[in-house]
């Protein structure tokens, strides 16, 4: 099964950009690793690395979301689902301490993964409108199981995340001062995106967006159809389980909030509004809601009727999104430019 | 025993009631209302408000007009502009329509828990084989049966309801033999949504109103709805009817796992039948 160059879906701009894109990709990517380090020594507000460190957490749940839909077309309504699953798998071993605190931190990342490519040969296949509500349902299932579990994961009042002094060798305060976690976490968000870019230009990276444009003619052509989306499926839910372990590794205590519908929801806004057919859309997205939160919050209860309005208007007038659009307007003027 | 039985035939009630309203709205429109339960929650607090006045059952009548008519209102201003798109757009505006629905009954009802009396006449106990029901839950399973029968006749012996159910198959076809699809499509959401008007005030009594109530029975009636297979009516009845009695023995008897259980007879469902219950697929 060799990779066909007819597969790459139009909006990338064609295979002859992807090949030439790689270094000039991984040179951002440097970049902004570095930029990474030097965000605690410029920044110096404590309230500012705070919030900065949960709108990165944010982003990458968001950017779960944005990279099932650029892939499979998809909109999953429970990506809290598997964020909450993995918070709650460090903090449920911390309480009884079945394992080294190391082996739950990949069985956080592992558990959700299997648990999403599971179901996902299930709902993977059902209509777009199918797949959403099924999401949905099946998020909160586990939210209701670990609310009412209460030995287990001691209901509303939630868990205090016990963990040893160091984990995978590094200091714990590492994780848990924010001047430090902001490092972590942008890093953590830089090496996602990079991620998905490869996997988006690799062989099933193609062919889930040939399968999402056409998955008639993808059969036709001889693909195996379904486990290319169930992957896509896996790996976003590896992308939220990311950031429930380093979110329950930050805050250090879990409430079954992480689980809940409105999580899965804001990162759906965030997405969107951002624009998710562009690999960093979710980011710009999580960037402006959190400031937009942060600033509403001073000013009106309100903020779920504006989030809402908002989403509602983007939808309708900017179906691309955010990013689509400074995409197109940046294309437009380098177009001018070169002419 | 009965009385668990009957507890979960009322629960499947009100499932069908909104389900049914999702899958009338599906079928015209192929969009999926995720303000479904916030419709439904809107519609008990008008039903509550209009109670407040002339009584039950004129908040029972003002909440189903009122809904109805939004109804129009978002075919007109959402559903029917986004029917080109993606569904993903439906799907996010009705969710930011939720959020602003939510924000706007906080507003003007507060967050506080707020109660709907049954009716007078309908606030006593009947006894059913020795064992004592109340009758308004006997009656909730009523208007169920009620709203289940006129449909069925409304959809198969009306010329309308011919109309719709062709467009539901092929919209376009439909079109083409002189049939106004538009105004069909318009009405078939305002009944859907009028559905859910009347399912928030039965609803009421049973439960306290809080403007996330819609919430965990929008969820349920997900399941029921594609469990059923999307677009068929008799589908969305034996979900909702299975879906409840097992959602409420599940709370009986598994209290942690409740809402686990409907879930694992959707996915058994799904995987012996992909298509859902119905017999033919889309």
């Amino acid at each position: 099964m060799a990779s066909s160059p007819s597969l790459a879906s139009p909006e990338s701009g064609g295979p002859s950009r992807l090949a030439g894109g790689i270094g000039g990709m991984l040179a951002v990517a440097a970049v902004l690793v570095v930029a990474g380090f030097s965000l605690p020594v410029v920044i110096s507000s404590m309230l500012v690395l705070t919030l900065l460190t949960q709108a990165t957490l944010q982003a990458l749940l968001a950017i779960s979301v944005g990279f099932l839909f650029r892939q499979n077309g998809l909109t999953s309504f429970g990506q809290a689902g598997w964020f909450g699953l993995a918070a709650y798998t460090v903090a449920v071993n911390g309480r009884f301490g079945w394992v080294a605190p190391e082996t739950a931190v990949v069985a956080a990342l592992v558990v959700p993964t299997v648990l999403a490519a599971l179901l996902g040969t299930v709902i993977v296949r059902l209509p777009h409108l199918a797949f959403s509500m099924l999401t949905l349902a099946v998020a909160q299932a586990v939210h209701e199981v670990f609310l009412k579990w209460r030995t287990l994961a001691n209901g509303d009042d939630g868990i205090e995340v016990r963990l040893p002094k160091r984990l995978f060798g590094l200091d714990i305060a590492l994780f848990q001062q924010p001047q430090t976690m902001v490092v972590i976490v942008w890093i953590a968000l830089v090496l996602v995106v990079v991620a998905l870019l490869f996997f988006a230009r690799s062989h099933t990276g193609l062919l889930t967006r040939a399968i999402r444009d056409n998955e008639e003619r993808a059969r036709y052509i001889g693909y195996e159809t379904l486990l290319p989306r169930v992957v896509v499926y896996a790996v976003s839910a590896l992308v939220a389980a990311i950031a429930g372990v380093l979110f329950s590794l930050y805050n250090g205590f879990v409430t079954p909030g992480l689980l809940h519908w409105s999580l899965s929801g804001e990162a759906l806004i965030m997405a969107f509004i951002g624009g998710p057919r562009v690999i960093w859309g979710p980011v710009l997205g999580a960037g402006l809601f959190f400031l937009l939160k942060d600033f509403a919050g001073d000013h009106t209860e309100h903020w779920p009727a504006i989030i809402g309005g908002i989403l509602m208007i983007v939808t309708i007038l900017l179906p691309e999104g955010l990013a689509g659009l400074a995409q197109r307007v940046g294309r437009r003027l380098w177009s001018r430019r070169a002419a | 025993m009965l009385v668990l039985i009957l507890n979960g035939l009322v629960y499947g009630s009100l499932l069908y009631i909104l389900s049914v309203g999702l899958v009338l709205i599906f079928g015209l429109r192929r969009v999926t209302n995720f303000a479904h339960g916030g419709l439904f929650m809107v519609g008990a607090y008008v039903g509550y408000a209009a109670a407040s006045l002339g009584g039950f059952w004129v908040g029972l009548a003002v909440s189903i007009g009122v809904l109805a008519v939004f109804g129009v209102v978002i075919d007109r201003a959402i559903f029917r502009p986004l029917t080109d798109r993606d569904p993903v757009n439906t799907i996010l505006v009705t969710f930011g329509l939720l959020l602003v629905l939510e924000d706007g009954v906080r507003t003007l009802f507060g967050k506080d828990f707020l109660v709907l009396k049954p009716p007078v006449e309908l606030s006593g106990m009947v006894s059913i084989l020795g064992s004592p029901f109340p009758s308004y839950r006997l009656f909730v399973i009523g208007v169920a049966v009620v709203v289940a029968a006129v449909l069925a006749l409304w959809l198969m012996k009306s010329r309308v309801g011919l109309h719709v159910r062709a467009a539901s198959v092929d919209p376009v076809t439909t079109g083409i033999q002189g049939i106004d699809t538009e105004i069909l499509g318009m009405m078939v959401v305002a009944i859907g949504t009028g559905l859910a008007g009347l399912a928030g005030v039965v609803a009421a009594p049973l439960m306290a109103l809080s403007p996330s109530m819609g919430g965990f029975v929008l969820i349920d009636c997900f399941i029921v709805v594609v469990t059923g297979g999307l677009t068929s009516f008799t589908g969305a009845f034996v979900a909702a009817l299975v879906i409840g009695q097992i959602h409420n023995l599940g709370v009986a008897y598994f209290p942690a796992f409740a809402s686990l259980v409907p879930l694992l007879v959707m996915v058994v469902v799904l995987v012996l039948r992909p298509h859902g219950l119905a017999k033919e697929a889309h």
